[in-house]
């Protein structure tokens, strides 16, 4: 993967909800190629307004967010699938199709790359069904394949909501709560591939987190959030109890917490 | 011990009030249409005389019922798969969440609304007058009814589907038409086939009423036979339909059940 491409610029980027909520507000960041950024925040802080800006998801209503000096494109239409081709998204709720395969599901990370006649009628070229199954390799369930997705326990499936974010090549991953429904062992081994991904193959990788220890223990760099606004940026070995009373505005408690006994510590 | 509050009295006004107004309404409707007690009551011995002459059903016709109800069978079949196919862009833009904007919505709704206001009879006659009387009218007649019936109940369910798989596959760079293929449709599919199967059953029922108009099928023969006065065959052919009507229904009702 080319390790100059996967760049995010936000210039006085502003996001207001049709119902008068701000998610976004006149933020200025700079993210560089291959970085690993967690972003903490209570949840209405404006985490995934964040992320769903980079893909075009959410829309911005002033100011710009560019990738690789590109203006993240504010309609739908071939711009936007361009940009998006190279932005790969986990989510939280995995969002597989469950009656289909854990190959079909980690083809749809193919989709902008074929003709589209080709994967309408499933006819996927050799090449792009190896890159899937090379995508599947890298987060070691390979034997699960053929397997409907809706066999799979949760861990697993978002192993294949990775492979299918990988499945796309892509320079950029967003991570939008990726462990927020997986249990405490499963949430480390997760956070564990995406470390290694990064590392791998220098996917630029953004994850929102709510668990402060997590985010301590597998952030490179940490960004907080508030109210939309950035009150924290600075690398994860720094960051101190005090920053993260300063980015959740009060005390923080097990809730806020993966492993308990890190409360205090 | 607990004393039961006392049964609140009956409000007589409200129903005796409601009762008069469902007589009243009864009388004046019949009235209005003409139907008179004592007519009714002259003509009884014509309608004991035709229930006599309709007994025994003819057994001896039920060969020749074999070639028309197969007829039938074949444009409710053609009917089916023809409007179960155009039936799903149809659904899918009337969906409010899959649409591709109001205005298309907009359109393609009424599009369904006048699909579905004009009855099958109506649209048999047309085709009729279009292309011929025979079953080829009556195809094209199903084929509009099924579109008329997935496409409503469909559309409904599509707008009810989770819109995070969708979201995934516009995420990943897919386009509309993939975000519904990849997204939307495996989310609808199970609906998809029962409303077909559903479809298929009022297509069956629906192809016999059509062949009166001259569209076809086993209704053709039941006018011609009721036409002629053959009214121990014009039974047969009740009888036939009946069961033939009964086992379809039971084979789709029992494969979407296993759907479900």
């Amino acid at each position: 993967m080319n390790k100059n491409q996967g760049s995010i610029r936000f210039t006085d980027a502003s996001v207001v909800y049709p119902n008068g909520t701000v998610g976004m507000k006149d933020l200025n960041l700079e993210i560089r190629p291959g970085e690993f950024v967690v972003i903490v925040g209570s949840s209405g802080a404006g985490k995934s307004t964040l992320l769903r800006a980079i893909n075009g998801l959410n829309r911005m209503t002033s100011g710009t967010v560019e990738v690789d000096g590109t203006k993240v494109p504010q309609k739908d239409g071939r711009e936007l699938r361009v940009l998006r081709k190279r932005v790969g998204m986990i989510f939280q709720d995995f969002r597989l199709v469950k009656r289909l395969t854990v190959m079909s599901n980690v083809l749809i990370g193919r989709l902008a790359h074929v003709p589209g006649w080709r994967a309408m009628f499933n006819l996927w070229p050799a090449h792009d069904r190896e890159v899937a199954m090379k995508a599947l390799e890298r987060v070691g369930i390979t034997e699960k394949a053929w397997v409907k997705a809706a066999q799979l326990s949760g861990g697993q499936q978002q192993r294949v909501g990775i492979a299918r974010a990988l499945a796309q090549e892509p320079a950029i991953i967003l991570a939008d709560e990726p462990v927020a429904s997986l249990d405490p062992v499963t949430t480390h081994q997760i956070m564990k591939d995406l470390v290694r991904i990064n590392r791998e193959l220098g996917i630029t990788t953004l994850v929102n987190l709510h668990f402060l220890d997590l985010a301590k223990q597998y952030g490179q760099r940490i960004i907080g959030l508030r109210f939309g606004e950035l009150v924290y940026d600075g690398s994860a070995a720094n960051v101190t109890d005090e920053d993260f009373r300063d980015i959740y505005g009060r005390d923080f408690t097990e809730d806020d917490v993966l492993d308990e006994d890190a409360v205090g510590g | 011990m607990n004393v039961a509050p006392p049964r609140p009295a009956r409000n007589w006004p409200l129903l005796l009030g409601t009762l008069g107004f469902l007589v009243g309404m009864t009388w004046w409707s019949g009235h209005g249409i003409g139907f008179s007690l004592t007519e009714l009551l002259c003509n009884l011995p014509g309608g004991q005389r035709l229930l006599q002459e309709s007994w025994p059903p003819d057994f001896a016709f039920l060969p020749r019922l074999y070639a028309p109800f197969m007829e039938t069978i074949y444009i409710a079949i053609i009917g089916t798969v023809v409007g179960g196919i155009l039936a799903i862009p149809i659904a899918v833009l009337a969906a409010r969440n899959l649409t591709l904007g109001p205005i298309v919505w907009f359109a393609d709704r009424n599009f369904m609304n006048i699909l579905r206001t004009l009855p099958d009879l109506f649209w048999a006659m047309m085709f009729a007058t279009a292309v011929g009387f025979g079953p080829v009218a009556g195809a094209l007649a199903l084929s509009v009814f099924t579109i008329a019936v997935i496409s409503k109940l469909w559309s409904e369910s599509l707008e009810a589907i989770d819109m995070g798989m969708p979201e995934a596959v516009r995420a990943a760079g897919g386009t509309w038409l993939q975000m519904i293929q990849f997204g939307a449709i495996p989310q609808g599919l199970q609906h998809y086939v029962s409303y077909a199967l559903y479809a298929f059953e009022l297509n069956v029922r629906a192809s016999m009423v059509l062949g009166l108009v001259g569209a076809g099928g086993i209704g053709m023969i039941l006018e011609t036979q009721r036409a002629n006065f053959e009214y121990e065959r014009v039974t047969m052919i009740i009888l036939a339909v009946l069961v033939a009507v009964l086992v379809i229904e039971q084979i789709s009702e029992s494969i979407r059940k296993r759907l479900a």
